[in-house]
């Protein structure tokens, strides 16, 4: 409905109600919330004296400096030149495309693939943040044997031995996995195990789909996942399915989705309609044009109710659907009629692990004429092979003990299953364990032979993450440790040791190559996938049958209403399953939605907490009701609008072993709080409350009681930091908010194209002439909020291109995180029936730029290009600039950061100075890229072509939503964009004319108000 | 009297510290200033020689300076292209071809102190045959030109733009042991890049940008 008041925005349910509800403190001076600890004049004085004494005790001469050239030179390789090479990014099972940029011999930032269908040019920001992994220095170095390290030849002598005993005399020989893409390995694994009498490869996925494959086991005659084809999809409709975030393939998926966003400023415009059905808000809900919050059990209802109305002649659906809410009922046939509008163009997808839901969702998708067409079967993808009834019945072995050798392949069972400590006694009943793997991690410490695997960068391996689509990695470094792959492993156990990279290169000889169809030699083949990093091979033989209605369905075990929560499982998008816990950029990492950083919360709507009385950062029990003893948690509370009434949800992966070296992370100061809690570890890991039931694993737990424990824990979050609104009670007469974010809905759109514009007030007229003129380049950079999913791998794209250090949990809540680019996340509407709109923030370099004129030392000042400069070896740290900056992009050095590890600093961008304490930075527009381009473009003796500048961000967005460019070339795609009505800058009438400009937020719904035109004072 | 003496004594001493201090300031640097800073390297390598008396290009052996932001210190095997056959100064090998032919006898192989260096760090022996014992050893010179952290000097705009190597490195042919001419302070960057702006480099115009952003980011 059209309102009169303009939307408000709002970023937590303190600042939800308006003036007179909330905390004024912040919404006065953020920074004025009392520190933890407590300084004085006198320790100050302290401190400070101290300093002085230090920094005349640090005077000392120059140092002689040695260059060490190498003795025989690599022709490929001139120094300060970076390669790219073609791979596969080994971050999860997605198997995105990747660039891997390496710098004198070492790998320094990954890039997306463009030409890679897998990921097509983006790259998440958990595999942008893996390349940290690789200079790990708690990875493991050698191979160890009942926790005493030993030499490669030892251990194998030890499990040969065992194994060929276990050949000639027969056993049980079970090799444990997570999905594994890789062809070579799969088949290895295979042949490995054909050795032995009863051998068996068991696959479980943490975040499992095996429902989905179950459900097409049933109704398509084959147990595969389809390939989501989200780019031909105009209806999605999702339920609880995070395929933006988390759900199998996020960025392959966002690449799709962003097909339906990007037809706006066209001449007929065009935007696929997403609604969404969930209990949490995750990251694709808070995207939706029309999102539902219904607790977990509703959904089959819901799938249901849709079913009735889409699939011809299905009568139990019909009675399901009854117990639906007549107003609801009614929404779910409208959208019914959308989607049988878009027959053939629309998807239905589901996240749960539920079999009856799965069944449903297959009914409609194929009533709907999507199979073909939306959902792939030829080639299916293969990212997600588990099946969990095979997991019960290696446990099931175990318990027996009959289990003779049990081989862990790069899975941590005892970490991700529910049996957490049963699990590792259980190991103990087995006479041989094994775990390959890069860390020592809750598995290992438990298993007598651990085998250490190299990184994904210093490997050679391939993967198949789609049927067809297969890719090749190859190593961009010599291995760091005494490491040894998978693959070599298995052949050295089965008598025929090889490479890596003959194994690979053998099995594609026999099995690629053949599939390829071509006339090419092997070789030439070999080395085109290799130099490409991928290759397109025609699909296989279907292996699925047509459709058929699978006419016994189970229906799932709908638990009675009762008082308690249904506790919602999720993997957040940074940690996942937990396999990159060890990572400080994603530990670090604000979660989109919630913005908290460093371990996991339970997260309760606005209304449940209001019931509950508990308020964020309190301290809550959870706790199953009816199982006892059953799993127990207590976890911070964090209030999370958008959210189910009824709904706990708690993320996975977190509380893991490996983020005990967290311990010492963030600068030593005497005020220092720890990053880790009590038991020494981030978070709380909290699979011990998944379930198996049906052989599948859930995420939902039912009939959770939470009680207060009076205690209080300061979540570190980042959601009131660096704020930029104006709050009601201090803006202007009649003015009610600064113009931020711009938006408006697609009807309103096509009516007028500018519509949801600000009503600014620009200066028509200077009474000076500009003080910049742009003779030559003149940087530009424009966000569409339309197209960008708040996914944050710009920010840890960021993170890796600029040195920018980790801070720690305690630093976080002082609001000293360094990110470059944040991404403002903001709500509107009331209570828990919120709208989510993101913004990424970053120096907006603007040509009267605040900061400028306030610098007593000309250590920010603007260039011939447009630029904002920083210059650090002037800057002496009066933090004038961060005060006087509108959009607080600046960011302050307190310390001279961590950076003690060696190895860990291989990571860092040799092109982009490490700042030391007492200096500001902030974004750059990634100059070292544009004076890269620039002195190349002139040293070929070109001119500077569009696109030859990409900034860090807006090479791994997935969705493509960051244009950079050179306003003054009128052919420019910058120079397009920022010609589109739909064009506006943020605080544009404070008349600092920013470069950087952002495209008006556009959601597809009907209904809504018409928002913007907002008249202010 | 004695008063006197002691007068004379410390003016005599007075004018001699002027003196001495005086000769000092001449070469008094700022911290951070190294120039006429001319390290003992290694190998006894010169650039008199080879560049000047020889006249090898610069590029020939600081082949990245064209094409990277670094010039690059040639590898060992680039000395070996030449010092595979060349294995002492001409002098010394005339010399000891006289003498064996004085003595009556086969000339025998002279192999400079220098250069064994070079063998020696590429495990050869003086045969340039590999070693097997030996482990290779890279040579670790002393860097000369050193800039701050904080500055990112791109050799490839330079040399492309028509900067001779000399501007900045002085008359590297003619020193036998390489010292820094220049101050390599940003106040002689940006002079030289407005001289540039106003002047052009061998007539040809150029736009040597003088922001902050050229070199500190």
């Amino acid at each position: 409905m059209p309102s009169e008041r303009p939307k408000r925005y709002w970023t937590s349910p303190d600042h939800a109600d308006g003036p007179g509800a909330g905390d004024y403190q912040h919404d006065l001076a953020p920074w004025a919330e009392p520190a933890p600890g407590n300084v004085n004049r006198r320790s100050f004085l302290k401190a400070a004296g101290f300093t002085m004494a230090a920094v005349a005790a640090g005077c000392s001469k120059a140092p002689v400096k040695h260059a060490l050239p190498m003795l025989h030179a690599d022709e490929t390789l001139t120094p300060g030149r970076a390669l790219f090479y073609a791979s596969v990014c080994g971050g999860c099972e997605a198997g995105c495309g990747m660039l891997v940029k390496t710098l004198d011999g070492r790998p320094i930032k990954l890039e997306g693939n463009p030409e890679n269908p897998v990921g097509r040019g983006g790259l998440c920001a958990v595999g942008q943040a893996s390349v940290l992994g690789l200079y790990d220095s708690h990875r493991l170095r050698e191979p160890q044997l009942d926790g005493r390290a030993v030499s490669w030849d030892e251990l194998d002598q030890t499990v040969m031995a065992r194994l060929d005993h276990l050949r000639r005399n027969g056993g049980r020989v079970r090799v444990l996995s997570r999905t594994i893409t890789s062809p070579t390995v799969r088949a290895a694994v295979h042949a490995f195990l054909e050795g032995f009498d009863d051998g068996r490869h068991v696959i479980y996925d943490p975040l499992s789909c095996s429902a989905i494959l179950d459900a097409h086991q049933q109704t398509h005659g084959a147990r595969i996942l389809p390939r989501y084809r989200f780019e031909h999809a105009q209806v999605i409709v999702s339920f609880d399915a995070d395929f933006l975030g988390t759900w199998v393939d996020p960025v392959t998926f966002s690449a799709g989705y962003r097909g339906g966003r990007q037809q706006l400023d066209q001449e007929h415009p065009a935007m696929s309609c997403h609604v969404q059905f969930e209990s949490r808000m995750s990251l694709t809900g808070s995207n939706a044009d029309t999102r539902y919050r219904v607790a977990p059990q509703e959904v089959g209802r819901l799938l249901a109710a849709l079913a009735a109305r889409l699939v011809p002649g299905d009568a139990a659906s019909a009675v399901r659907a009854q117990n639906v809410p007549a107003a609801l009922n009614r929404e779910l046939h409208e959208l019914a009629d959308r989607l049988a509008a878009a027959r053939g163009r629309s998807l239905v997808v589901c996240g749960t692990n539920e079999l009856e839901h799965q069944l449903l969702c297959n009914a409609i998708n194929h009533a709907l004429g999507n199979y073909g067409k939306t959902l792939d079967l030829t080639r299916p993808s293969l990212q997600k092979q588990g099946d969990e009834r095979a997991v019960e019945a290696l446990v099931h072995e175990l318990e027996q003990g009959v289990v003779d050798a049990l081989i862990i392949a790069d899975a941590n069972p005892v970490f991700e299953l529910p049996y957490g400590p049963r699990m590792a006694q259980l190991l103990d009943k087995s006479p041989l364990t094994v775990a390959f793997t890069e860390r020592m991690d809750e598995t290992a410490a438990q298993c007598k032979a651990v085998c250490p695997i190299p990184h994904f960068l210093e490997s050679w391996g391939d993967a198949e993450p789609v049927a067809g689509f297969v890719s090749v990695q190859q190593p961009a470094m010599l291995k760091l440790g005494n490491t040894r792959p998978i693959l070599e492993t298995l052949y050295a156990w089965m008598a025929a040791p090889a490479t890596a990279d003959s194994l690979i290169k053998a099995h594609w000889q026999q099995h690629m190559h053949p599939r390829a169809h071509r006339t090419e030699s092997f070789t030439a083949f070999w080395d085109r996938v290799v130099h490409d990093g991928h290759a397109e091979l025609p699909p296989l033989p279907p292996t699925h049958a047509g459709f058929d209605a699978a006419p016994g369905r189970a229906t799932a075990s709908v638990p009675a209403d009762d008082e308690g929560f249904a506790l919602v499982l999720y993997p957040n998008l940074a940690m996942r399953e937990g396999r990159h816990a060890y990572n400080p950029w994603l530990q670090e990492l604000p979660d989109p939605v919630s913005k908290v950083t460093w371990g996991n919360y339970a997260s309760l709507s606005t209304g449940a907490a209001k019931t509950l009385g508990v308020k964020e950062g309190d301290v809550v029990r959870l706790e199953v009701s009816n199982a006892s003893p059953g799993p127990a948690l207590e976890l911070p509370v964090h209030v999370q609008p958008g959210q189910h009434d009824a709904v706990v949800a708690v993320a996975l992966g977190y509380g893991g072993e490996s983020t005990r070296r967290f311990e010492g992370i963030g600068p030593a100061w005497f005020q220092r709080q720890p990053t880790v809690g009590d038991d020494g570890r981030v978070g709380k890991n909290a699979a011990s409350f998944l379930t198996f039931s049906d052989g599948r694993l859930g995420y939902t737990r039912h009939n959770v009681q939470i009680t207060r424990t009076g205690k209080r824990l300061a979540l570190a979050a980042t959601q009131h930091h660096h704020f930029i609104t104006v709050p009601e009670h201090l803006a202007p007469a009649g003015g009610l908010r600064r113009p931020i974010i711009q938006e408006t809905t697609f009807p309103a759109y096509q009516n007028d194209p500018a519509s949801g514009a600000f009503h600014v007030h620009t200066l028509e007229k200077d009474l000076y002439p500009p003080d910049h003129v742009y003779r030559g380049h003149h940087w530009a950079m424009v966000v569409d909020l339309a197209a960008c999913t708040g996914c944050s791998a710009c920010v840890i794209a960021c993170q890796a291109e600029n040195n920018i250090p980790v801070v720690g949990k305690d630093e976080v809540r002082r609001q000293r995180e360094m990110h470059w680019l944040r991404i403002d996340r903001y709500y509107s509407g009331q209570g828990d029936d919120v709208d989510v709109a993101y913004q990424p923030m970053m120096c907006q370099h603007c040509d009267n730029a605040p900061c400028e004129n306030v610098c007593p030392v000309l250590a920010t000042v603007h260039t011939e290009e447009g630029l904002n400069a920083q210059v650090y070896n002037r800057c002496v740290g009066t933090r004038y600039c961060a005060n006087n900056c509108a959009y607080k992009a600046r960011r302050f050095n307190w310390f001279t950061y961590r950076r003690d590890d060696q190895l860990e600093n291989l990571v860092l961008n040799p092109d982009v100075v490490v700042r030391s304490r007492g200096v500001m930075e902030k974004c750059s527009l990634c100059v070292q890229r544009i004076q890269e381009a620039k002195i190349e473009a002139k040293r070929r003796g070109e001119p500077l072509a569009d696109g030859a500048v990409q900034t860090a961000c807006q090479q791994s967005c997935p969705m493509q939503a960051i244009t950079f460019g050179d306003v003054n070339d009128p052919e420019s795609k910058i120079a397009k964009r920022l010609a589109s009505p739909r064009h506006f800058r943020v605080l544009e009438e404070t008349n600092v004319h920013p470069s950087v400009g952002y495209l008006t937020l556009v959601r597809n719904r009907v209904d809504g108000a018409q928002e913007g035109s907002v008249h202010h004072g | 009297m004695n008063r006197e003496l002691v007068t004379y004594a410390l003016l005599v001493g007075l004018a001699l510290s002027v003196l001495a201090l005086g000769a000092a300031a001449r070469s008094f640097h700022l911290a951070g200033n190294q120039q006429d800073y001319e390290p003992v390297q290694p190998i006894d390598f010169s650039h008199r020689l080879h560049a000047g008396e020889l006249r090898l290009d610069c590029l020939y052996c600081h082949h990245a300076a064209d094409k990277s932001r670094h010039a690059g210190i040639p590898s060992a095997d680039i000395c070996m292209n030449c010092h595979q056959f060349v294995t002492a100064p001409l002098g010394a090998i005339q010399a000891e071809d006289k003498r064996a032919l004085a003595e009556d006898r086969k000339p025998e192989q002279v192999v400079s102190a220098e250069l064994a260096k070079i063998y020696r760090a590429l495990a050869l022996d003086l045969n340039r045959e590999a070693d097997a014992p030996l482990p290779e050893q890279p040579i670790s010179w002393v860097k000369i030109h050193n800039l701050p952290d904080y500055v990112y000097f791109d050799h490839r705009a330079h040399v492309n733009a028509g900067v001779s190597c000399q501007k900045c490195h002085g008359n590297v042919e003619s020193m036998e042991r390489v010292r820094q001419v220049e101050t390599l302070a940003m106040g002689w960057c940006v002079n030289c890049h407005r001289q540039a702006n106003e002047t052009g480099i061998g007539g040809k115009p150029v736009h040597a940008s003088i922001d902050c952003t050229t070199c500190h980011y």
